[in-house]
């Protein structure tokens, strides 16, 4: 068992913790420079669009893992996302200015849609932003002069500086960095004021009121922010795409995203990216079962999102602090080894409270 | 400094608070007893803002406050606990007690995304005071545990812990004592006195136990079915007629 001696006030404050951390993400930060360089074309862009859906997963893992409060339409931010980056791109502006663009749209919208919440939570905000999701979906399938309708709008090559960023590699390294970026931002929010009100209304609204939170002020910032970065993973995800249509993002992308954060772990950002490599294997893992299953099985439509609902369900019920959970227990294990408590970890209350009534 | 003015709140057909008017001076220890039901955390609540008064006014420094939002009643300097208690759960000791500093905090939004030197600095001015307030509690072996893992009485100590991090005026217990073994009450009770007079902050406490009572509280205030039945001293108090009819039955 490690014992971290704390001398100064800072070592609370810092992001890591001692100096094993700064050696393990190191190393795992030279690693993913160097992976691109290791893989071919086709895992390297693999890796990118599990980047891509790390970002947007922090987005809403900072709403559903840390504020408490459930979203299924985060597609729908998703979609706005990319379809506001192509638009501002295909209009002129230059690749940062419209990813910039296209990530404010979508803050400006998770607020309003945020409103709601104030009201609602759990189940019902669930089928509310769910509903949204329906009605983004619509508009977009109907706003032709703007989306193209069902016909789609192809998205710009990326480029900075007329420096083009359309090779697998190039972008690779784009969506890393913009990850990186991303995560310092969410950790940085998480260790400040605000951050840590949306912790308090998620474990007690009552005590986050008499402790002088603005609910209605949080909550709209964290939907806020949260559609902000799933927005930013829209408009990369667009140039990964290249085309965009409205069926791109369904009801089965907000599911898969929620799959991803309560999956990955709900309530830590190690969750996030356990969950977009989860979620980054699992169409090859689904393919893989449909060949080795007989054909009257393997071929049946929806087996996709059977699986997808399977897995949650699965989760919930045995794992609910997901991979990362599990992963903390077995160190637990170990560090504790003999006197290791099976109770440590017992649950006693559920994130998702629409049965905790005040 | 708190006074209320026949307020009153009822629930359907039930009157949980029928004009009670009070009032708590600066300084003052300001105990609220009476049976079950009596509605005394109900008091509470109205005084918080998670209820609305059907009838009447309470203020604050002479303000009113009946109708500010609940988050401005920590604003202005009144600092509640729980009497279930109310911690953020799955955080730990020294996060629950950052969050009741919330109040001060004064960071914008994406100061604190880019974490800049302001809010660092910050956060190491509320670290500091965190910790002066774990040093009068005695809370140093429970910083870093998850609030989960601890024992009821740890608990109940962290949520006056939180609510002193908010560096209150006032501060409002409700049953700070339940759930506590009797050596514990004994310490509550000088932690009370030292909370009232050293931080110099005024104390209403709902409180069954009456030793406790009597050892720290400077005013009593009996309720019995949302009435109030008396006040005076705790030695007034214990031979008061109507008190004992009260709890005793005729």
């Amino acid at each position: 068992m490690r014992f971290v001696l704390k001398t100064r006030y800072a070592q609370d404050v810092d992001f890591f913790k001692h100096n094993g951390q700064r050696f393990w993400y190191g190393l795992l930060g030279l690693f993913v420079f160097v992976a691109p360089f290791l893989l071919d074309d086709f895992y390297t862009g693999e890796l990118s669009l599990v980047f891509i859906y790390a970002i947007a997963g922090i987005g809403l893992m900072l709403l559903v893992g840390y504020t408490g409060l459930v979203s299924l339409g985060h597609a729908a931010f998703l979609a706005i996302g990319a379809y506001a980056h192509a638009y501002f791109m295909t209009e002129g502006a230059p690749f940062m200015v419209s990813l910039i663009g296209a990530t404010a749209v979508c803050v400006v919208i998770g607020a309003i849609v945020g409103i709601p919440s104030l009201r609602m939570t759990g189940i019902y905000l669930a089928v509310a932003t769910l509903a949204f999701a329906q009605i983004v979906e619509k508009v977009l399938a109907h706003w032709e002069s703007v989306t193209g309708g069902h016909r789609g709008m192809a998205v710009p090559e990326p480029e900075i500086f007329s420096w083009s960023l359309g090779t697998p590699r190039a972008f690779y390294f784009l969506v890393l960095l913009v990850l990186i970026g991303a995560l310092f931002c969410a950790l940085n929010l998480l260790r400040s004021p605000t951050g840590r009100a949306m912790i308090a209304i998620r474990d007690s609204e009552i005590s986050a009121q008499a402790m002088g939170i603005n609910l209605a002020r949080v909550k709209t910032t964290s939907f806020a922010v949260s559609a902000g970065f799933t927005g930013l993973a829209g408009g990369l995800l667009a140039h990964k795409i290249g085309y965009l249509a409205p069926d791109a993002f369904t009801i089965l992308i907000s599911i898969q995203l929620l799959l991803m954060v309560v999956v990955g772990g709900l309530g830590s950002m190690h969750g996030v990216i356990y969950g977009a490599v989860f979620i980054g294997l699992l169409p090859q893992g689904i393919a893989f079962l449909r060949e080795s299953l007989p054909a009257g099985i393997g071929q049946i439509p929806g087996l996709e999102p059977g699986i997808f609902g399977l897995i949650l369900v699965l989760f919930l019920v045995y794992e609910p602090l997901g991979i990362f959970g599990r992963w903390i227990k077995i160190r637990l294990f170990f560090s504790e080894f003999p006197l290791y408590r099976k109770s440590t970890y017992k649950r006693q209350k559920s994130y998702l409270r629409t049965e905790r009534v005040h | 400094m708190l006074a209320a003015d026949n307020v009153s709140i009822s629930f359907g057909g039930v009157h949980a608070v029928r004009d009670v008017s009070f009032e708590v001076a600066a300084g003052q220890v300001y105990s609220i007893i009476g049976p079950n039901g009596a509605g005394k955390t109900t008091l509470f609540n109205l005084v918080s803002r998670l209820y609305d008064v059907d009838a009447g006014s309470i203020t604050f420094d002479g303000e009113p406050i009946t109708r500010v939002p609940p988050h401005q009643v920590a604003e202005r300097g009144i600092a509640r606990t729980f009497q279930n208690t109310e911690l953020f759960e799955h955080e730990t000791v020294l996060k629950n007690l950052l969050i009741g500093h919330h109040v001060h905090r004064q960071t914008a939004l994406w100061e604190e995304l880019l974490f800049l030197p302001k809010v660092r600095e910050q956060d190491l001015v509320f670290r500091q005071q965190v910790e002066d307030v774990i040093d009068l509690l005695d809370l140093q072996s429970y910083r870093d545990q998850i609030i989960g893992n601890l024992p009821y009485g740890v608990r109940k100590m962290v949520e006056i812990a939180r609510a002193l991090c908010l560096g209150p005026r006032l501060i409002l217990l409700d049953e700070p004592s339940s759930g506590l073994n009797p050596e514990e009450t004994e310490d509550l009770s000088f932690w009370i006195e030292d909370i009232n007079e050293e931080l110099d902050i005024t104390v209403v406490m709902v409180e069954h136990d009456m030793n406790l009572v009597n050892q720290v509280s400077d005013r009593v205030l009996v309720l019995a079915d949302g009435v109030v039945i008396a006040v005076g001293t705790p030695n007034e108090i214990q031979g008061h007629p109507d008190v004992l009819r009260a709890y005793l039955g005729d």
